[in-house]
C-alpha cells in the first residue's frame, strides 16, 4: 500500500517535466504528422536560456524562467520555418523527415557543447526547501513545477478543446487543403503550434531535475521516452498525452523503489515496443 | 603502426556495418536506428562468454551471434508489420534498452567500471593484429561478393520492390514479412559478429561505447553515400570515420585543450550533413534518382 | 471457379459502407461491377483479396469444388491461390524496369529465397520468352526502359497481374487512365483469355459501354447493397438500375 502511495506521489511530482514535453511534442506530431527527434533540444536549450538569464545576467530563478521560455518557443519555431516546413515543401517523406530531425537534434547538442562545454551549469535557485507533500518530501522547485504544469495543462487543453483555434488545429492537421479553402492560415497556425510546443518544451528543460541544472544531454536522454508516451498516448490527443505521462511518471516512481531508476527505463522502453506490436496488430 | 592498424580494423568493421544497413534500409526500406545494439550485444556477448565464462573466442562468437539472431527474429516479429516511423522508434529503443542492460548487470558486465581484456582468438606475435585485420578484410570483401550478388538475384529484386511499394507486392503474392523478417534476422545477425569481431580491437569494453554515435555514424556513411548501392555507403564511411576518428583525432596536431572538443565537433559535423543531404540530395551525394528516370535506357539485370 | 460472400459488412467509424446478405462471383466468364460513385465498389474488391479487412462476414474462393476460406489468409496468400486484382489508382515499384517489374510478377516466390541467390542462371527463359511475347503486343516508348507516363504505368500494373496466371482477375477500372486504344487492345486479351478459360474477370467500370459488350453477367451495387443482379440487357431494362445510376 504505502508502495502505491509513495510512487503516485513521487510520481506525479516528478512527472512535471514530461508531462509538459509530451503536451508539446504531441502537438507537432499531431500537427505534421512526423516524430520530432529535435524537440528534445527544446528541452535543453530551455534549460541553458535559463542558466543565461540567471547565471550569466544574475537574474533572478523565477523571472529568467519566462524570456527562457520564450527563447525555446522561438528555436521550435526556427527549426520549423528554416529546416522542416521547406523539407515538407521538397516532399521528403516521413521517415526521412525523422532522420533529418535527428541530424538537426545532433548539430543543435553538439553545437552547443562547442559553444558552453558539456559539463553541468547549475542555476542559482531559491534555497531549496523541503516540504512534506501529502507524507512524501517535496522541494519547494518540484512544487512549483506541479502547478506550473497543471496551469500550462490546463490552458493547453482548453486551447485545443475549447477554443477556435483548436478546432483550427484539427482542422489543419486532418486535410490542410481543406482547411485553407476554409479560410485558415496554415503558415500562422504552425508557427503558433511550434511555439507553444517549443515553449512547453523550455519550461520542461528548467524543471528538470530535483535541482535546476542544465545539461546538453539532457534533451536526448528523454525524447525517446517522450515520443513513447506520445505515440502510446494516440496521435495528436494532449489529453492523452497528459494521462499517459502521469503514468509513465507513477510507473517509473513504483519501480525506482522497488529496483533501479535505469530498469524503470528498460521496463517502459520494452513496454512501449509492445504498444506498437500492439497496435500494428490490430490495424491488420 | 599498431595503432594505425586498429584504426583501419575499426573502420573495416564500420564498413561491414554500413554494407548491412544497406541491405536493411536500402535494399528493404527498414530503417534501423538500433544498429549499435545489434553491435554492442554482439560485443559484449562475445566478451561475457570470454573473460567471464572463460569460453574459447570461437565459440562465444557463435553462441553470440546466435543469440543476437534470436533476438532480431523476435523484435522483428515484433515490429516489420509496422510503419517505418514505427520501427525507426522501436529500434531505437531496442538500443537503449541494451546500453542500459549494459550499465546496470554490473555482475556479468562490470558496468561502468569496464569489461577487459579481451585476447585475439589466436596470437602470433607482432604479426596478430595485421593478421586480424586482413581477416576482417576478408569478410568484409566477402560482405560485398555477398550483396552484389543479391542485387543481381531474384530475391534482390524482390527486396526492392518491397522497399519501393510493399503492398503492391504483397498483392502480386509475395510475402513481404517474411522476406523481410529473414533478412533482417540475418543481417542483423552480422552486425552482431561485427560487434563480436570488434571486441577484441577494443580489448577493453565500456557502457560508453554504446553511445547513438555509433548508429548515427553508420547511417551518415549511407545517406552521403546514398541507399542505392554500397560502394557509396563504404565511401561514406571513409569521408566520416575515415576523416575524423582516424585523420583528425589522431594525426593532426590539435593542442590539447582543443583535442577534447573534435569528437563533438565531429558529431556537430555529422548532424550538419545529414540535415544537408536530406535537404538537398534525398538520395545521397552518388546517385542522381532524377537521371535514372529522366534517361531510362539501360536494362539493369 | 467462384467467390462466395456471407453478411460482408464493411463499416469506417460506425459508419456502413458494405452490407452485402450474400453474392456471388464468378459464374460467368466475364462478369461486371456497376453502380454509383461511394457505392462500395472498390471497397468489395478490397474486401475480397483482403487488403482490407472486413467488420465481419465470411469470403470463399471456390477452385475446383475445393473451398478456401479468404478471411483467414493474408493478402499474398490470396494472391497466390489466384485471385488477382488490378489497380484503380497507379501503383509501381519506381527503381524496377518494365521487364524487371514483370519478372518479379511472374517469378515463383519458391526461387526468392536465400538459397536461391546462389543460383548460377538467374533468368528463366519461359518467364522471358512470355514476357518478350507481352512487351511485343503493346507499345512501350521504351520496353527495356522504365515505365515513363501515368498510361504506361497503368498498363503495366495490368500485365503484371496478368503475367500472374490467375484464375480469376478482379479489375478496378481499367480504363481510367489508359489511351482508348489501348485500353480495347487490352480489353481484346482480356476477353480472349477468359473466353480461352484461362481465367474469369470481374471489373469494376463507369464505361457502360465497355460493360455492356463485354460483361456477360453484372451486378449493380448501391449504397453498399446489391440491388440488382443479371444479364446486361436486364439490368439496363432495370427501373431501379435506370432511376440510381443512368441519371433516365
Amino acid at each position: 500500500m504505502w508502495l502505491l502511495r509513495d510512487s503516485v506521489f513521487i510520481g506525479v511530482l516528478e512527472a512535471s517535466p514530461l508531462i509538459l514535453a509530451a503536451m508539446g511534442f504531441t502537438l507537432i506530431y499531431y500537427l505534421n504528422g512526423f516524430i520530432n527527434f529535435a524537440y528534445g533540444e527544446s528541452i535543453t536549450y530551455g534549460a541553458y536560456f535559463a542558466a543565461l538569464f540567471n547565471v550569466s545576467f544574475g537574474i533572478g530563478f523565477y523571472w529568467s524562467i519566462v524570456p527562457a521560455a520564450l527563447l525555446a518557443g522561438g528555436l521550435s519555431v526556427a527549426t520549423y520555418l528554416f529546416l522542416f516546413r521547406p523539407a515538407f515543401k521538397r516532399g521528403v517523406k516521413p521517415t526521412e523527415m525523422i532522420i533529418l530531425s535527428i541530424g538537426l537534434s545532433f548539430m543543435l547538442r553538439y553545437g552547443l557543447i562547442l559553444i558552453v562545454g558539456a559539463e553541468n551549469i547549475y542555476l542559482s535557485e531559491p534555497p531549496v526547501a523541503y516540504f512534506n507533500f501529502l507524507g512524501v518530501g517535496a522541494t519547494n522547485l518540484q512544487l512549483i513545477a506541479l502547478v506550473l504544469v497543471l496551469v500550462f495543462a490546463f490552458n493547453l487543453y482548453w486551447i485545443i478543446y475549447r477554443t477556435g483555434f483548436g478546432e483550427v488545429i484539427r482542422a489543419l492537421a486532418n486535410n490542410e487543403q481543406l482547411a485553407m479553402v476554409s479560410g485558415i492560415n496554415p503558415h500562422k497556425v504552425s508557427v503558433s503550434v511550434w511555439f507553444i510546443a517549443g515553449v512547453a518544451g523550455g519550461l520542461s528543460g528548467v524543471f528538470s531535475g530535483i535541482f535546476a541544472l542544465a545539461n546538453p544531454l539532457m534533451g536526448w536522454n528523454v525524447i525517446l521516452i517522450t515520443i513513447m508516451v506520445c505515440i502510446v498516448a494516440g496521435v495528436g490527443s494532449v489529453r492523452g498525452a497528459l494521462v499517459a505521462s502521469v503514468v509513465a511518471g507513477i510507473l517509473t516512481a513504483a519501480i525506482t523503489l522497488v529496483s533501479k531508476p535505469l530498469y524503470a527505463e528498460v521496463i517502459l522502453l520494452s513496454a512501449f515496443v509492445f504498444v506498437l506490436w500492439y497496435r500494428g496488430r490490430r490495424l491488420t | 603502426m599498431a595503432y594505425l592498424i586498429f584504426s583501419i580494423s575499426l573502420l573495416l568493421i564500420y564498413m561491414g556495418l554500413a554494407q548491412l544497413l544497406h541491405v536493411q534500409f536500402g535494399m528493404l526500406g527498414i530503417p534501423n536506428f538500433g544498429v549499435v545494439g545489434f553491435w554492442g550485444f554482439g560485443m559484449y556477448g562475445v566478451a561475457v562468454f570470454n573473460v567471464q565464462f572463460g569460453w574459447p573466442f570461437l565459440f562465444a562468437l557463435v553462441i553470440t551471434c546466435l543469440l543476437v539472431a534470436i533476438l532480431a527474429y523476435g523484435l522483428g516479429m515484433l515490429i516489420l508489420r509496422l510503419e517505418g516511423q514505427a520501427i525507426l522508434c522501436a529500434t531505437l529503443a531496442f538500443s537503449a534498452i541494451v546500453t542500459l542492460l549494459v550499465i546496470t548487470e554490473k555482475w556479468l558486465t562490470f558496468g561502468v567500471v569496464g569489461l577487459g581484456t579481451i585476447q585475439y582468438p589466436v596470437r602470433i606475435g607482432a604479426a596478430t593484429e595485421i593478421i586480424y585485420f586482413m581477416l576482417l578484410l576478408l569478410i568484409i570483401g566477402s560482405f560485398q561478393l555477398a550483396i552484389n550478388k543479391l542485387h543481381q538475384s531474384r530475391l534482390g529484386r524482390l527486396t526492392i520492390a518491397i522497399r519501393d511499394n510493399e503492398e503492391l507486392a504483397a498483392s502480386l503474392g509475395k510475402d513481404t514479412f517474411k522476406t523481410k523478417l529473414i533478412l533482417f534476422t540475418l543481417t542483423s545477425c552480422l552486425m552482431g559478429m561485427l560487434g563480436g569481431l570488434s571486441a577484441p580491437l577494443n580489448q577493453f569494453l565500456t557502457p560508453n561505447m554504446l553511445v547513438p554515435g555509433v548508429t548515427f555514424a553508420v547511417w551518415i556513411a549511407l545517406v552521403l553515400g546514398g541507399k542505392e548501392n554500397t560502394f557509396g555507403a563504404m565511401l561514406g564511411v571513409f569521408i566520416t570515420f575515415g576523416l575524423f576518428d582516424i585523420l583528425v583525432e589522431t594525426y593532426l596536431p590539435v593542442s590539447p585543450e582543443y583535442a577534447v572538443m573534435v569528437p563533438n565537433f565531429k558529431l556537430f559535423l555529422y548532424g550538419a550533413v545529414l540535415v544537408a543531404v536530406l535537404v538537398y540530395r534525398p538520395a545521397g551525394i552518388l546517385n542522381n534518382r532524377q537521371a535514372h528516370t529522366r534517361w531510362p535506357n539501360a536494362d539493369l539485370s | 471457379m467462384k467467390i462466395r460472400v456471407r453478411n460482408l459488412n464493411k463499416s469506417y467509424h460506425l459508419h456502413p459502407v458494405l452490407a452485402l446478405q450474400e453474392a456471388e462471383f464468378g459464374a460467368y466468364e466475364l462478369e461486371g461491377l456497376i453502380g454509383p460513385n461511394g457505392a462500395g465498389k472498390s471497397t468489395l474488391m478490397g474486401l475480397l483479396t483482403q487488403r482490407i479487412p472486413p467488420t465481419s462476414g465470411n469470403i470463399w474462393f471456390d477452385i475446383d469444388g475445393h473451398e478456401h476460406n479468404l478471411r483467414t489468409m493474408r493478402v499474398h496468400e490470396v494472391a497466390r491461390l489466384g485471385l488477382v486484382k488490378t489497380n484503380q489508382r497507379i501503383q509501381g515499384f519506381e527503381s524496377l524496369s518494365i521487364r524487371d517489374s514483370l519478372r518479379l510478377a511472374a517469378t515463383a516466390h519458391s526461387q526468392e529465397t536465400l538459397r536461391g541467390v546462389l543460383d548460377k542462371n538467374q533468368i528463366d527463359d519461359d518467364i522471358e520468352s512470355e514476357i518478350d511475347h507481352y512487351l511485343s503486343l503493346f507499345s512501350f516508348s521504351n520496353p527495356n526502359g522504365y515505365a515513363l507516363s501515368g498510361g504506361e504505368k497503368k498498363l503495366l500494373d495490368i500485365l503484371r497481374c496478368l503475367v500472374l496466371k490467375p484464375r480469376m482477375l478482379l479489375m478496378d477500372e481499367p480504363t481510367a487512365g489508359l489511351p482508348d486504344d489501348i485500353t480495347q487492345q487490352v480489353m481484346r486479351l482480356v476477353v480472349e483469355k477468359a473466353r480461352a478459360q484461362q481465367m474469369r474477370v470481374l471489373i469494376v467500370e463507369h464505361d457502360l459501354e465497355l460493360i455492356w459488350s463485354f460483361c456477360d453477367y453484372v451486378h449493380f451495387l448501391s449504397d453498399g447493397e446489391m440491388l440488382f443482379q443479371g444479364t446486361p440487357e436486364n439490368v439496363k431494362k432495370n427501373r431501379v438500375v435506370a432511376e440510381k445510376y443512368m441519371g433516365v
